[in-house]
């Protein structure tokens, strides 16, 4: 291994087959490096990327000693990996190599300005060579990836995820916080658009659950706690006590039938009866009962006629650890409470009942055995009236969004009462009907010829009148008031995400959007991703969906998952934050403050960095009132040396020095190299992980070395890769701003730009401002960049 | 003890002089405070002058608020429509400094300002906040057994609910709370939420239309089988009470369902005289005295 005494670099310069020699002088540009101390060997060539172009490279290494390379060509999003590759065959450490921008950056975006290309092109190449100079060797770490995965919510979501998993050999812990998994389908008698019996196509998968040897059902469980790192979660899972042993079950119901004790049935959504010791229905998985301990009298009858002794009332809250490797979150949704919607009378009325109330009446295995009677006194049903966008798409009150399967399911429960309810008048009052989806609208028209009407308009107001009820609507069609009398009328409430989110969100560390559901990678293209990496979510707890849609997720969220774990070594990336000089560290806690993935952590009387948790971006090193932090791969000390390299390399009228955030915003400015825009080529630009890496020692280091303006291009915190360091990027120039003052610099010679890659093109006009109002300020004077100087000096003493 | 500014109103002053007695009999009874408001113009009503001309409705508005600036008072009324112009204005000029500039820079030509410091309080909230419940029930002299209260909230003591600040406007219970701390039992009825018919400047331009909608409102109090119509709201008051002689006259509608306005419902409980309280003035008479054993 090629150590740090003793640079002996090698420049390598490409032509690109004169996509970069037709502009800029190659031929100066190597003899104004092969000028430069340490610089061994200066070459260049028409493609560097080319068999040869690399072999002369390695050739160069072994022939001439090279402990350092920097080449300079198209952008290191190209080629970096490949060269990377090379020079490590060749005993060189990826940290003593360099690959510079003077294709995208120079000759591409300065056609017309050869000369200014030229001179840009040594200043970036001499950065490189300083930054080089000073580099430490870096390694990767590796990690093993836990092979098993664990998923949250046994609704059909959880269900899919968790055998699409376990299909691959893969262990998977399924936790359901209820006595059962099946989820909200399990409560429906059946499905739309095809009118499929939901339990039949549901209970199969649920069994099939049961039955494989890779999934660990918890049921009545709670994640309490998520430790560790993506590869390598430690969960703690809380099981509530079941009462009766599940292994010991055999669902004879002796139990139930002797239990005294009756309460409401949840399962029933209010509207039946069930015992303390009850099964919620009769395919639930796990196959066995469960005691209620909230309503159980602990009277001891269920025990003497239980035959298989399966009933423990002494049992307790246990609590398991168990380690993954990546997890699903499919924790679906409830309904939006309407009691605050008095006009509806929900809660008031028994009459008034939700639509999910109404999928237990409709089931022959709900509280009427099927039968569709008024909950008041259980009096016929004639006439029907369905309220959607209750509470949806009402910004005073309710929710903002469209809760998609509403309208849908409001007609499969209109068409499946005409089927078996002849006679009766079903009346659905809309305010627009939405059935965009396969095979939807026909089902949609469906219902029309089946005699339902669809009325379009809001409902004001739901008027109580003894068992049945007055609904004043508006009738935008015929344009007037309406009033209908019903039986019965449903409410077709928000769907909102499960309530237990917001603290699951917390322990998993994952953000959730305005509306509470969980946040997407990105929404279009990694929607089945959560913003953590190894942390995975489906259905509907991504947003309202329909079954088929959550199956189609989970179906990605189970690949996802498989994907990460498949690697079984997690590979490391080196550049990370490290406590370069612990005796300084007083365990203040500034950088902790600052750090976006929670990686810095207090260890007795120092800061711990973990190097698995941290990304490197740098937030925290300007944090440090001691400057005891570091980052591997782009040191102070490098900085500094980059930073003069690129001032120092030629003689040019005026320089800017532009710190580009290395992912969104360099993207967008390789994107203006490639439309061959132009702009002026006083910018010089240095990639740094966040512009929150810089400390103003550094930009006036920039200052007193020849740069006449500064400017920071940052990622937005949305967008860019390091969340919330971008905004602390933001934060933090607009300070400095201020600090430069104090210096005798002006602040207008400080950019900071938030850049998106869609406006790469406005990037033309930042750099055209910036170049012209620098122009006209001028170039500082040598006094005050000496003054600047020496203040650094005294200060760094 | 709390002190306010006593805005009057057109309707009170006008047509139902007897409120404004029984407003202050009941405020002084409590030991509450009411200035006089010398100056004070219309409110300007909300429907026939806010929904033509919102800027010179501001700016009147603005005049009357800083009437009870310059006293260093809140004003309180005893009119639904009088509170949504006064309380609606002194929110937008509370949150809006622009308009408040805008709008102090034409009350400088008669000397004014209005800085949002003071505001509108309604009775209700005197009752319920500077009184308090507990209060008024250890106040009652004469409970109001038997009494059966069909309650009217008037559209604008509730709504726009984010405003006005006072719950839900659907499921409200301020009024309900009151009535069972005086002994009566407030019932429900079919069209509770029904506006007066009044509103919104529709009395003034339809009055047809306005008597259709209080039809349709007192029909279902009848049949709920009140004693009398509870309410908070000099116009609603005027609307049921005048609006019965209106539809016996106009479309041969018999109701006689006495009107009440809740100073009044109070005063009688805490053992006012009842002619004091105005209550003979009404159109309708106050049969429900009898049934208290106070006529
Ligand atoms: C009235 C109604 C009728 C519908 N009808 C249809 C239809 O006919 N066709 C159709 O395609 N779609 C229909 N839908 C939509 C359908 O219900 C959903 O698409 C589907 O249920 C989503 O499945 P899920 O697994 O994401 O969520 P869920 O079914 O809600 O399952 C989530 C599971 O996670 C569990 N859980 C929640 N929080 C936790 C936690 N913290 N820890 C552990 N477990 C937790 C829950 O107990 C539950 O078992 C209907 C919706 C409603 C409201
Ligand atoms: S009696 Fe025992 S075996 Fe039978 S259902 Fe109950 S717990 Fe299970
Ligand atoms: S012990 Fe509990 S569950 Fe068992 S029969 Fe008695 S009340 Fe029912
Ligand atoms: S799906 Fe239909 S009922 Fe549901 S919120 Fe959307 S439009 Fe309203
Ligand atoms: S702030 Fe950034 S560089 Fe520092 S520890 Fe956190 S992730 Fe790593």
């Amino acid at each position: 291994m090629k150590t740090l005494e003793n640079p002996r670099v090698g420049v390598f310069v490409c032509e690109c087959g004169g996509n970069i020699s037709d502009v800029v002088d190659v031929k100066r540009v190597v003899k104004a490096a092969s000028e430069w101390e340490n610089v061994v060997v200066a070459r260049h060539y028409t493609y560097m990327c080319s068999k040869p172009g690399v072999e002369l490279i390695r050739q160069s290494i072994k022939k001439r000693g090279l402990n350092r390379v920097v080449i300079a060509c198209c952008t290191p999003k190209m080629h970096r990996k490949m060269f990377e590759r090379n020079v490590e065959e060749e005993g060189v450490n990826l940290a003593f190599l360099e690959v510079v921008n003077i294709r995208e950056q120079c000759s591409w975006v300065h056609h017309e300005d050869p000369e200014g290309a030229t001179l840009k092109a040594i200043d970036l190449i001499k950065g490189a060579v300083k930054k080089v100079e000073k580099a430490t060797p870096l390694y990767p770490g590796k990690m093993p990836v836990k092979q098993a995965v664990l998923v949250i919510g046994g609704g059909i979501a959880g269900i899919t995820a968790a055998l699409r998993v376990a299909e691959t050999g893969i262990k998977v812990y399924l936790v359901e916080k209820e006595p059962t998994i099946g989820g909200h389908m399990a409560k429906y008698a059946k499905v739309f658009p095809t009118l499929d019996c939901a339990q039949c196509i549901l209970t199969p998968k649920m069994g099939e659950v049961a039955e494989n040897t890779n999934i660990e059902l918890l049921t009545l469980a709670e994640v309490v706690s998520v430790e560790g790192v993506p590869g390598d979660f430690k969960v703690k899972i809380k099981l509530k006590p079941r009462g009766v042993d599940v292994e010991k079950c055999v669902g004879c119901g002796a139990c139930n039938r002797v239990c005294p004790v009756e309460t409401v049935s949840d399962f029933d959504e209010g509207l039946g009866k069930r015992k303390a010791i009850y099964i919620p229905f009769p395919q639930a998985v796990p196959s066995a009962y469960v005691i209620d301990f909230n309503s159980c009298t602990k009277c001891g009858k269920c025990v003497e006629k239980c035959p298989r002794k399966a009933i423990n009332l002494d049992d307790t809250e246990k609590e398991i650890e168990i380690n993954v490797g990546a997890i699903i979150v499919a924790t679906g949704f409830k309904l939006f409470d309407l009691s605050e919607y008095g006009e509806y009378k929900y809660g008031i009325h028994p009459n008034v009942i939700t639509a999910l109330q109404m999928e237990r009446l409709m089931n022959v295995t709900g509280p009427t055995s099927g039968a569709i009677v008024r909950p008041s006194d259980g009096g016929e049903v004639k006439k029907i009236g369905y309220v959607l966008c209750a509470g949806s798409r009402d910004t005073n009150k309710g929710k903002p969004y469209c809760s998609r399967v509403c309208c849908l399911y409001a007609i499969k429960q209109a068409l499946m009462m005409k089927e078996f309810m002849e006679g009766l008048d079903i009346w659905i009052h809309y305010i627009d009907l939405r059935a965009a989806g396969r095979r939807y609208e026909e089902f949609y028209k469906n219902a029309q010829i089946e005699g339902v009407k669809f009325v379009r308009g809001k409902v004001s107001e739901i008027i109580p009148d003894g068992d049945q009820l007055i609904v004043r609507a508006e009738d935008t069609t015929l344009g007037r008031p309406i009033e209908n009398r019903y039986d019965l009328v449903v409410l077709c409430p928000p769907i909102v995400p499960s309530p237990e989110i917001t603290k699951l969100a917390e322990i998993l560390k994952i953000p959730l959007d305005e509306d509470g559901f969980v946040l997407e990678k990105h929404p279009k293209l990694d929607p089945v991703s959560t913003k953590r990496e190894g942390i995975f979510a489906c259905g509907v707890i991504l947003g309202p969906k329909d079954i088929q849609t959550s199956v189609s997720e989970a179906e990605g969220a189970a690949a996802k998952a498989i994907n990460f774990l498949i690697q079984k070594e997690k590979i490391i990336e080196p550049n990370k934050a490290y406590l370069a000089t612990p005796e300084e560290c007083d365990a203040c806690g500034e950088c902790i403050e600052v750090c976006p993935t929670e990686a810095i952590s207090i260890a007795s009387d120092k800061v711990e960095i973990n190097e698995i948790l941290c990304n490197g971006c740098g937030a925290c090193i300007p944090a440090c009132p001691k400057e005891a932090l570091d980052l591997k791969g782009l040191s102070d000390e490098q900085l500094m040396a980059e930073i003069e390299g690129v001032l120092t390399g030629s003689e040019s009228e005026i320089k800017i020095l532009a710190f580009v955030e290395n992912e969104i915003a360099y993207t967008a400015l390789d994107l203006t190299g490639v439309a061959r825009l132009s702009y002026p080529s006083s910018i010089r630009v240095i990639p740094v992980p966040s512009t929150s890496r810089l400390k103003l020692k550094h930009i006036l280091y920039a200052f007193a070395k020849g740069a006449d303006g500064i400017m920071f291009l940052e990622a937005p915190e949305h967008e860019g890769p390091f969340g919330k360091a971008h905004a602390i990027a933001e934060e933090r120039i607009e300070n400095y701003r201020f600090d430069i003052e104090d210096y005798d610099i002006d602040s207008v010679r400080i950019w900071f730009s938030k850049v998106y890659v869609p406006d790469w093109r406005k990037l033309v006009k930042v750099f055209e401002t910036f170049d012209r109002m620098i122009k006209d300020e001028g170039p500082i004077d040598q006094e005050t960049r000496e003054n600047l100087l020496k203040k650094l000096e005294e200060e760094s003493e | 003890m709390a002190k306010y500014a006593f805005f009057l109103g057109c309707i009170a002053p006008l047509r139902y002089p007897g409120l404004e007695a029984a407003t202050k009999k009941v405020m002084q009874h409590f030991g509450i405070e009411l200035l006089d408001l010398n100056g004070a113009s219309c409110c300007p009503a909300p429907g026939v002058f806010g929904s033509f001309d919102l800027w010179n409705w501001l700016v009147i508005a603005a005049r009357n608020l800083s009437l009870g600036e310059s006293l260093g008072a809140d004003l309180t009324t005893i009119c639904n429509g009088c509170y949504a112009t006064l309380q609606e204005a002194w929110h937008i000029l509370k949150e809006d400094p622009g308009k408040r500039r805008s709008v102090n820079e034409i009350l400088s030509k008669i000397n004014r300002t209005y800085n949002a410091k003071t505001g509108i309080k309604h009775v209700i909230e005197v009752f319920t906040n500077d009184i308090g419940i507990d209060k008024i029930k250890s106040s009652v002299k004469n409970p109001l057994e038997g009494l059966k209260v069909a309650i009217h909230y008037g559209c604008h003591f509730l709504k726009p609910r984010k405003i006005r600040g006072h719950g839900s406007s659907e499921k409200p219970h301020i009024l309900e709370d009151i009535v069972k701390a005086l002994g009566a039992e407030p019932i429900y009825y079919k069209e509770k939420l029904l506006c007066c018919g009044a509103g919104g400047g529709v009395r003034a331009g339809n009055l047809d239309t306005a008597l259709e909608i209080t039809a349709r409102k007192l029909k279902s109090v009848k049949e709920a089988g009140a004693d009398c119509i509870l309410h908070p709201c000099s116009f609603c008051h005027f609307q049921f009470d005048r609006g019965q002689v209106e539809l016996r006259e106009r479309k041969g509608l018999e109701f006689n369902i006495p009107v009440i306005h809740l100073v009044q419902l109070i005063g009688l409980a805490v053992g006012i005289d009842p002619k004091s309280l105005g209550l003979y003035e009404n159109e309708i008479p106050p049969t429900y005295l009898d049934k208290l054993g106070l006529g």
